[in-house]
């Protein structure tokens, strides 16, 4: 799976299970900041990403602080996500 | 007027009994262990504090377990060890009930209802099915105990059994109850186990409160009942104090379906309530029972709303949480610290928060670890539910303080100050909802047209399943109607007057949503149970999300009772305000279109097997003190004249109903049942006409706040004078007399 292409499952993934109503996968941008200021993401949220990355990508989220630099911004995640894959 | 409570039964994991498990508890024993009534691969945690070796069967009648659950076998023995302690043999006519909880029979039907829903034509073992709603733990206790006269089923999650004994309490203080057995009870289940585990709060070894290290909380299960007279009652009958209840406070915080404000600046106002209503201040308290759940979040939250409510006296006041002993008991948690709470003020020794080791610098509190003697002359104990729905009880020795303020049982007239539906034909306000008079077609059997976007902010609404959002665009529309919506909306600094509370209820919970949620678990293994769902299958989780979007501050919570839901949220606003404890409540129910609830918990639990198309809805009235409501210039759209609620067939249950008011009176029906026929025949509504609901609205739980609803409209426009709104189930009634404004 190439990096765009687990960009776009993710983004799909964050609009259904987060329920970003009236939001397109497009709408998220790349960079900016999940929680607090930029999508306006919480921790409930992030309980739920991590459950359904582990679910469609097989990737683990560790849990706690070192979850925090991973849920940064999409690219992190993806970052993440395709690291993790790599050496599975 | 003094409140005594007259008799504690508690079961726990640590024991069976109260003395029993207060014993434990001072000796610093913890009851957790490997989890034994069911197995979940890929769990986060193995161990919880389960009550060992107790089956529905020990407590059902003969041959009729298999309707009965574990958390029925512990609401009643603890039920039953309560009015032992208090002198009172159970069958004792003069007595209410109030339960608290929120799974009830769910460890017992949660497999079938995965079952079910992989084989639509599979047949239903209906009995089972008897156990699944929130209302069937105190209709068992009921069979067991009873009769009991008024009898009402809470849920606000996790203070669930607290807010049960100030609704008894409350009914007290307004003179309506002369006694009140009121607790709570829950029995660990899959759902609550793999859902905590979802959201990363369980501890995977015995939990720390108030522990820098701390990681989670534990479960743990049982049951707790209180049994609560006047002074002048239990005197009368010779019966002694064991504390008295000062009295307590129920708010919400309106901030987030699962974590608590970080600051505590709701919970703090609550203590500060429940203090001001117990007449009472920080200096007379000796001891806190924390909620204590060991989850980073709450202990951190709870310690900084005890630094604000209790000032100076910090340094004095002793704190400890029983859950590093006990776990969690979810929504038993509120009446079991409760039981102890009194017990630790009647005997004179504080219990330890045990597994406290290292103390967190967020959490620095008078924390005791080894249980001490003191003289305790008043303590508080603390419960925070899902939805932030917090409340705070105090008790404290028997005649050590004057009398809480108002004295004399004072009962203050309740009314109407708008209505709104969400059904079949819309959104509709106060004006509206008598469309559903006028000839038209049925409701059709997909659900209603609902745009939720219409109504609501999609991206703040975004957490509320489709209950939540009829529920929210309800309140709503009922509030904006009643002029309320702004002073909802305005920020807490700003308010003045009154906060608002609201009561909504659905008879049968989320029980779709639960299924598919539990097929995830089975099909896939707990570690894809999904954190954001599992928060929306606690049956106080509609009105927890309708407080958080519309800012409701007041007492929230959810009441069922099948198929008069909505009528038992009614009747349970106007005695909170009737009692002074509530001010502006919106109440009603909501009702989803489910299958499941067509297909098998409909016909066995209301016993309903040929009816119309079911369709869904929500609807709440707006219930004010009326002098409140006079103050804030308010125009009444009708008044409480009268109100009932019973168990039983209903026969001469409106005997003491005013008479209706000649031609201008009519009785408003959610559904048409014989029961009606059977309660109206005799009485002086017997020949008055009579309006059914359920053909246009659809035929469901609800209809009968949809019935409400039409009424107000009615009295609103002239039609009427006077409307008798009668509502009820299998085994239970209620009705409302609504009249015109003016009418006495």
């Amino acid at each position: 799976m190439s990096d765009q292409e687990v960009r776009q499952q993710l983004k799909e993934l964050m609009v259904s299970e987060l329920n970003l109503e009236g939001k397109k996968p497009e709408d998220i941008e790349d960079a900016s900041p999940l929680f607090g200021e930029g999508l306006g993401l919480d921790s409930l949220d992030a309980l739920q990403l991590a459950m359904s990355i582990e679910e469609r990508f097989g990737v683990r989220i560790p849990e706690g602080d070192e979850a925090r630099p991973i849920f940064a911004s999409v690219n992190t995640l993806v970052e993440h996500i395709v690291k993790s894959k790599a050496s599975a | 007027m003094r409140i005594w409570v007259t008799g504690i039964g508690v079961v726990s994991p640590l024991a069976r009994g109260a003395a029993a498990t207060m014993e434990r508890l001072v000796a610093g024993d913890r009851a957790f262990a490997q989890l034994s009534s069911f197995e979940i691969p890929e769990a986060r945690a193995r161990i919880a504090a389960e009550v060992a070796g107790l089956r529905a069967a020990d407590v059902a009648p003969p041959g009729e377990d298999e309707g009965w659950s574990r958390t029925d076998a512990m609401a009643v023995l603890a039920a039953r060890e309560a009015l032992e302690q208090a002198g009172l043999e159970p069958r004792h006519a003069d007595i209410d009930l109030a339960v608290g909880g929120t799974t009830a029979g769910m460890f017992e039907t949660e497999e079938l209802l995965a079952w079910l829903s992989r084989d639509p034509a599979a047949i239903t073992p209906l009995k089972r099915m008897l156990s699944h709603p929130l209302s069937s733990t105190a209709d068992h206790v009921r069979a067991a105990l009873g009769p009991f006269r008024r009898v009402r089923s809470i849920c606000s999650a996790c203070s669930s059994g607290a807010n049960a004994i100030l609704l008894g309490a409350a009914w007290i203080r307004a003179g309506l109850s002369r006694r009140v057995l009121a607790g709570g009870a829950d029995g660990l289940c899959r759902l609550t186990y793999t859902g905590f585990g979802a959201l990363g709060a369980l501890d995977p070894g015995p939990c720390r409160p108030f522990d820098r290290r701390r990681v989670g909380l534990n479960l743990g299960e049982g049951a707790a009942f209180l049994l609560l007279e006047p002074e002048h009652e239990a005197r009368a009958r010779g019966a002694e104090p064991i504390v008295e209840l000062r009295g307590g406070a129920i708010g919400a915080e309106a901030h987030h379906i699962t974590n608590p404000e970080r600051e505590g600046t709701a919970a703090s106002r609550v203590m500060h309530d429940a203090l001001r209503r117990a007449g009472l201040t920080p200096a007379d308290i000796d001891y806190v029972n924390a909620h204590g759940t060991a989850t980073p979040l709450n202990d951190a939250m709870e310690s900084a709303a005890l630094r604000r409510c209790l000032g100076a006296d910090i340094d004095r006041v002793p704190v400890s949480s029983s859950k590093g002993q006990i776990g969690h008991t979810l929504g038993a948690a509120g009446a079991i610290e409760a039981a102890i709470t009194s017990m630790a003020v009647a005997r004179g020794i504080i219990p330890p928060t045990v597994g406290l080791e290292e103390v967190d610098p967020a959490c620095e509190l008078v924390h005791v670890t080894r249980a001490r003697e003191a003289n305790l002359r008043a303590a508080m104990s603390n419960s925070f539910g899902f939805g932030g729905t917090d409340t705070v009880l105090i008790v404290a020795q028997p005649e050590q303080f004057p009398p809480p303020p108002g004295a004399a049982p004072v009962r203050r007239s309740v009314v109407v100050t708008a209505a709104a539906t969400v059904g079949p034909l819309g959104v509709l306000g106060s004006h509206g909802s008598d469309a559903y008079l006028g000839p038209g077609s049925a409701p059709l059997e997909q659900g209603i047209d609902f745009k939720p976007g219409d109504h609501l902010d999609l991206a703040r609404a975004r957490r509320l399943d489709r209950a939540g959002r009829l529920t929210t665009v309800a309140i709503q529309t009922a509030l904006d109607d009643a002029g309320l919506g702004e002073a909802a909306r305005a920020e807490p600094a700003l308010r003045s007057g009154a906060e608002i509370g609201a009561i909504v209820g659905a008879s049968f919970g989320s029980v779709d949503a639960s299924t598919a949620y539990m097929r995830r678990i089975y099909d896939k293994g707990a570690k894809y149970a999904s954190p954001a769902d599992f928060p929306n299958l606690v049956p106080s989780s509609p009105v927890g999300h309708a407080s958080i979007y519309l800012g409701l501050r007041g007492p929230v919570f959810a009441t069922t009772d099948l198929g008069a839901t909505a009528e038992s949220a009614m009747s349970t606003a106007i005695e909170l305000i009737v009692a002074g404890d509530a001010t502006i409540m919106a109440a009603g129910s909501v009702e989803e279109a489910s299958p499941m609830i067509e297909r098998c918990l409909g016909p066995v639990c209301s016993g309903i097997v040929d009816r119309g198309v079911r369709g869904e809805g929500a609807s709440v009235l707006v219930f004010e003190n009326e002098e409140r409501a006079h103050e804030r210039g308010a125009r009444p759209l009708a008044r409480v004249a009268w109100w009932s609620a019973w168990r039983g067939d209903g026969v001469h249950a409106l005997s003491d109903a005013p008479p209706p008011d000649g031609a201008s009176s009519c009785v408003f029906l959610g559904r048409e049942e014989p029961r009606n026929a059977l309660c109206l025949a005799g009485s002086r509504w017997a020949d008055i006409p009579r309006r059914v609901m359920a053909p246009r609205v659809g035929d469901h739980e609800g209809a009968g706040g949809f019935a409400a609803a039409a009424a107000v409209a009615a009295i609103m426009r002239g039609d009427l004078s006077s409307a008798l709104v009668l509502g009820g189930a299998p085994d239970r009634g209620y009705a409302i007399l609504l009249v015109a404004p003016g009418r006495a």
